[in-house]
């Protein structure tokens, strides 16, 4: 170092700090004993009148009401149980006395005041959902429970037959985390929550916002009146949302899926709004609002059918010969064969060293493109699936919109898997994958998954040619306030790039699956209304096949479209197929002016 | 090695000023817990958990400022001083914002405050400066560079905004310089523009301010063309301040004015001081006990955890709590003083008297501002506001007087 050495400091500057120091110090000091010594009383009376509280108003959450106005889900009304630690503190015996009125015990409520103190004026919870006996044996006897009192804290219920459990969702109480994430809503520990479903995703429009009032509170913290001034800020309650469930085709699928697994999806493909939306096992509702029990939940957590699980959006599965109909788009949209080429089915096809079987061991004889599809020969597709090639079967799976998330409003959902060159390669390491596997896509098994919801928009897309909604729930929204109703428009949406000579062969495949002499739905037939569609029988690792069915109708001016899958169900034929041919009977009887066209004189 | 040295040159001195930070942070902690328990803490226990944390960061950051040799100090404090800037100029770009100031940087996790950091980072950089240009102190050009190196750092929080701090670099700069040796006159020019653009806010102080101006430069009976030079530039500012000022963000304005106590807000600022005032008077001598200040805890006071959180104590524990906040500060304070007085070594006599400026500062201003009789601008007490790196900035600072006093016979 340099001469760093300090010349001597001045005397002067550094008095200056020292007196600095000493003057600031003097004058806090004076200032203290000004304030805490000679004001005290003062200052005390005022801190003493100075009791004017602000009190939180929660807001009604908004209800939920499906496409015709039947109610969802209702507002119950339940009372929480509070307590102020202060008046605990004061009068020991308190606990014993709510205890003897309550199903818990002295201890257990010191335990709940303890974990929950948030200084001694700020009244504690301590049970939700409190017997109306108990709220009125507690009101009666006011004197002798001091600082104890109840909040109006309302549970959901349920009124429809219709359960829509995996749609709806449940409400919870809110968590460090979400309390975190929601800053800029005045959420309290305590607050409840959306979970799952709407209740999570519309969570914002269903909670409305909270209001303030000032009340004046008595030196025990007690509240003594409502203050005018300053003015309270008003209650915004929830928004009700209407669904375009139709609550009666909703009951129905769920009915129909009774005591099995799997999922049923229909969609209005007027604006893609699902009338029902099903996953099979659910769970009731009413169960998880307000206060879930462990006994409850673990019941839940801990079902090997795993009833949380929502196998409409969440759960991926392969989807069998349904997908072969995207093939079969692929290869007359890029003119691969024209419809009228046919192969022989022997019932078999060899490949290298390997036999890839068909579904019918004695085989299809020859058939064409429309036979095919009518029948569901694997052979065919087989070889249509050499011709057409992995790049250009995955770039239609995407043209469909498969492999990725339809955007639906639910929280959760799943992608799936679309297998393309680059997937394959990562997977299998670069040029270790075979021919063979494209055979095994060819006819939707392998590596490919998707969700009911997307193979519901996929029947769409093929009815109305490559036109399609946004799939979505929310049809409107309405503000009891200002008494105005806000619908939720989707927006029509089109698939470019796509030949309609290719959806009209394809389309006229479907309607032989439905209505030909050998197609493999028959069972999915509607009465007075032309019905189209697919069946899949899809292998997988766990049991026996799931059954499939996408479909749609009329055939010739579509409304709607519908998928049913049943976990391990067998054939797609036999299992799916009539499920699908029911609802949509329901469908148009109970919307007879959409049935459009009548089926042709045979 | 380093335990030797620690043996021989540890001294009663530093074991008290160690003691001394452990207790205000202690009084920090119970306050805090007090003061976020409640009813519309989102936080909860959060705060208080999150200070404990930042707490343990301080000590490991503490002991490590302790460990090191002072020469390194030295050699870092440009590269320091670099860092501090770039996160400042990344605050402004992308920091996240509470309450419309954008202040914070995240670093996996840690919300950082990089204006609290950039106090040490200054003094660092000031004090290597004026220890290598000791001799040439009274050269215009150096003086220039050594007012940018102080108010580069405070322009960039000034436009965060954070006004309390930046004010703090105001004091430390010329605090520093005039611990150099660079005469009161030279330090009252160099910084009067700062002080002309606070001042032109209104005529009549602009008027005084260039009265004060007039006459300083009358007394000290300077060439005509040194004072004209002078008089011009500062009414430069003067005038170029309504143009800047028309660059800002409403908010930003409205922060500045309500700063300078410019614009009447009952519910804002005034509010607060009223109530805080209320919280300490009616704490009386012995206090209303932990938990149960009624001011405190029915939340009359906003930001009672970080910036008024001596009024809680005044509160909860009285005049007896205060004094003993308030004798504890000058305790460290004095040993500050004294320390910097004895230090041979340039470089670090300078830099303790540089932190020590800064805790003076914030110990005058924040309690001054608490009971009433000093502006609000937004400024922590160290170690016992909220706030994780304000605390550790702090501590550090405590770290670098010990190390100081243990290394004081070799430099």
């Amino acid at each position: 170092m340099k001469n760093h050495r300090l010349a001597n400091i001045p005397g002067s500057t550094r008095i200056g700090y020292w007196a600095v120091l000493g003057l600031a110090t003097l004058v806090l000091i004076a200032r203290l004993v000004q304030l805490q010594v000679m004001h005290r009383t003062d200052y005390r009376l005022q801190s003493d009148q100075n009791r004017i509280r602000e009190v939180t108003l929660k807001p009604l959450r908004g209800l939920i009401y499906d496409r015709n106005g039947n109610l969802l889900v209702n507002n119950h009304p339940a009372f929480s149980l509070y307590a102020v630690p202060y008046e605990l503190r004061r009068n020991p015996d308190l606990y014993q006395r709510i205890a003897e009125n309550v199903d818990r015990t002295p201890t257990v409520l010191k335990t709940i005041v303890q974990q929950n103190m948030r200084g001694y004026f700020q009244p504690i919870r301590l049970m939700r959902q409190v017997d109306m006996a108990v709220v009125t044996d507690i009101e009666e006897m006011r004197t002798d429970f001091p600082g104890v009192g109840f909040w109006i804290e309302p549970i959901r219920s349920f009124p429809s037959s219709a359960r829509a459990s995996h749609v709806l969702g449940y409400l919870g109480e809110v968590t460090t985390e979400e309390l975190e994430e929601n800053t800029d809503v005045d959420y309290e520990p305590g607050d409840v929550i959306g979970k799952k479903g709407i209740e999570k995703i519309y969570e914002r429009l269903l909670r409305g916002e909270s209001g303030l009032e000032y009340v004046e509170v008595d030196a025990f913290g007690r509240e003594v009146r409502t203050l005018k001034s300053p003015p309270k800020k008003e209650i915004k309650p929830g928004l009700n949302l209407h669904l375009t469930l139709d609550s009666e085709l909703q009951h129905v699928s769920e009915e129909l899926m009774k005591d099995l697994r799997g999922s049923i999806v229909m969609m209005d493909l007027q604006d893609g709004g699902l009338l029902s939306l099903v996953s099979k096992p659910d769970f009731d509702p009413a169960e998880l609002s307000g206060v879930i029990s462990t006994e409850v939940w673990d019941r839940m957590q801990y079902d090997p059918d795993h009833p949380l699980y929502d196998r409409s959006v969440q759960s991926v599965y392969p989807p069998g010969s349904t997908f072969k109909l995207v093939l079969a788009m692929a290869a007359i949209a890029n003119d691969v064969v024209k419809p009228s080429w046919s192969i022989n089915c022997f019932g078999s096809y060899r490949l290298g060293r390997r036999v890839f079987k068909c579904w019918r061991p004695k085989g299809h004889g020859r058939i064409d493109l429309y036979q095919a599809i009518e029948q569901s020969c694997n052979v065919y597709f087989y070889q249509l699936g050499l011709k057409v090639g992995l790049e250009e079967w995955a770039k239609f799976s995407r043209y469909f919109l498969l492999g990725r998330k339809t955007g639906i409003d639910i929280p959760l959902e799943s992608a799936g898997i679309v297998p393309d060159k680059k997937f394959m390669d990562e997977r299998y390491g670069e040029g270790e994958w075979t021919r063979g596997m494209m055979l095994n896509l060819s006819v939707g098994q392998g590596d490919l998954l998707v969700t009911t919801l997307q193979m519901v928009q996929f029947a769409g897309l093929l009815a109305k040619k490559g036109v399609y909604y946004t799939p979505h729930l929310l049809q409107s929204i309405y503000d009891p306030i200002s008494d105005r109703t806000e619908s939720h428009e989707a927006d029509s949406l089109r698939i470019e790039s796509i030949s309609e000579r290719a959806y009209d062969i394809v389309r006229e495949g479907m309607r032989l699956v439905v209505n030909g002499e050998n197609g493999t739905a028959k069972l999915a037939r509607v009465t007075g209304v032309e019905v189209a569609g697919k069946t899949g029988t899809a292998q997988n690792p766990h049991g026996e096949d799931h059954a499939w069915f996408i479909g749609f109708g009329p055939f010739e001016n579509p409304k709607v479209a519908i998928v049913v899958l049943v976990e391990n169900g067998g054939g797609g034929g036999a299992k799916a197929a009539p499920k699908a041919g029911e609802l949509l009977k329901l469908y148009f009887d109970i919307n007879p002016d959409q049935s459009g066209d009548t089926l042709p004189e045979k | 090695m380093l335990s030797e040295k620690l043996r021989r040159n540890f001294g009663i001195l530093d074991l008290g000023i160690i003691l001394t930070m452990l207790s205000l942070v202690a009084i920090g902690l119970i306050s805090i817990y007090s003061a976020t328990g409640g009813h519309d803490s989102n936080f909860v226990s959060n705060n208080f958990q999150r200070q404990i944390y930042w707490f343990g960061i301080g000590m490991v950051l503490f002991l490590l400022t302790v460990s090191l040799n002072p020469k390194l100090y030295q050699a870092l404090a440009y590269v320091i001083y670099g860092i501090i800037i770039i996160a400042l100029l990344a605050v402004l770009v992308k920091g996240s914002s509470v309450g419309g100031a954008a202040r914070w940087l995240s670093i996996g996790g840690l919300r950082f405050q990089p204006s609290e950091w950039a106090k040490i980072a200054t003094i660092f950089a000031l004090a290597r400066f004026l220890t290598d240009n000791h001799d040439k102190l009274d050269d215009k050009r150096r003086l220039l560079m050594l007012a940018g190196l102080g108010l580069l750092p405070m322009l960039l929080i000034f436009k965060q905004p954070d006004l309390g701090t930046a004010l703090v670099f105001l004091v430390i700069v010329p605090s520093m310089m005039h611990w150099a040796g660079v005469s009161p006159l030279i330090l009252f020019l160099t910084f009067m523009p700062a002080l002309t653009m606070i001042a032109s806010f209104n005529l009549w102080t602009f008027v005084g301010v260039m009265g004060v101006l007039l006459s300083v430069l009358f007394i000290v009976k300077k060439t005509v063309l040194f004072s004209f030079a002078h008089i011009v530039l500062n009414v430069l500012v003067g005038v170029a301040t309504p143009f800047l000022w028309t660059s800002l963000e409403a908010y930003q304005q409205k922060r500045v004015l309500s700063f300078l106590g410019l614009v009447s807000d009952p519910k804002g600022i005034s509010y607060q001081v009223i109530q805080s005032k209320v919280a300490i008077g009616s704490g009386g001598i012995t206090g209303k006990g932990f938990m149960a200040g009624t001011q405190t805890q029915l939340r009359f006071l906003p930001e009672q955890h970080t910036d008024f959180i001596f009024s809680v104590i005044g509160e909860e524990f009285g005049i007896l709590g205060c004094v003993i906040v308030i004798f504890l500060f000058v305790l460290l304070l004095s040993r500050g003083i004294q320390l910097a007085s004895n230090l041979k070594n340039r470089f670090i006599s300078l830099v303790t008297i540089g932190v020590t400026t800064m805790f003076l500062y914030h110990y005058s201003v924040n309690l001054g501002m608490v009971m009433g009789i000093m502006p609000v601008t937004g400024l922590p007490l160290p170690f016992i506001s909220y706030g994780g790196s304000f605390l550790v900035t702090c501590m550090i600072a405590i770290g670098i007087f010990v190390n100081f006093s243990i290394n004081r016979h070799e430099y």
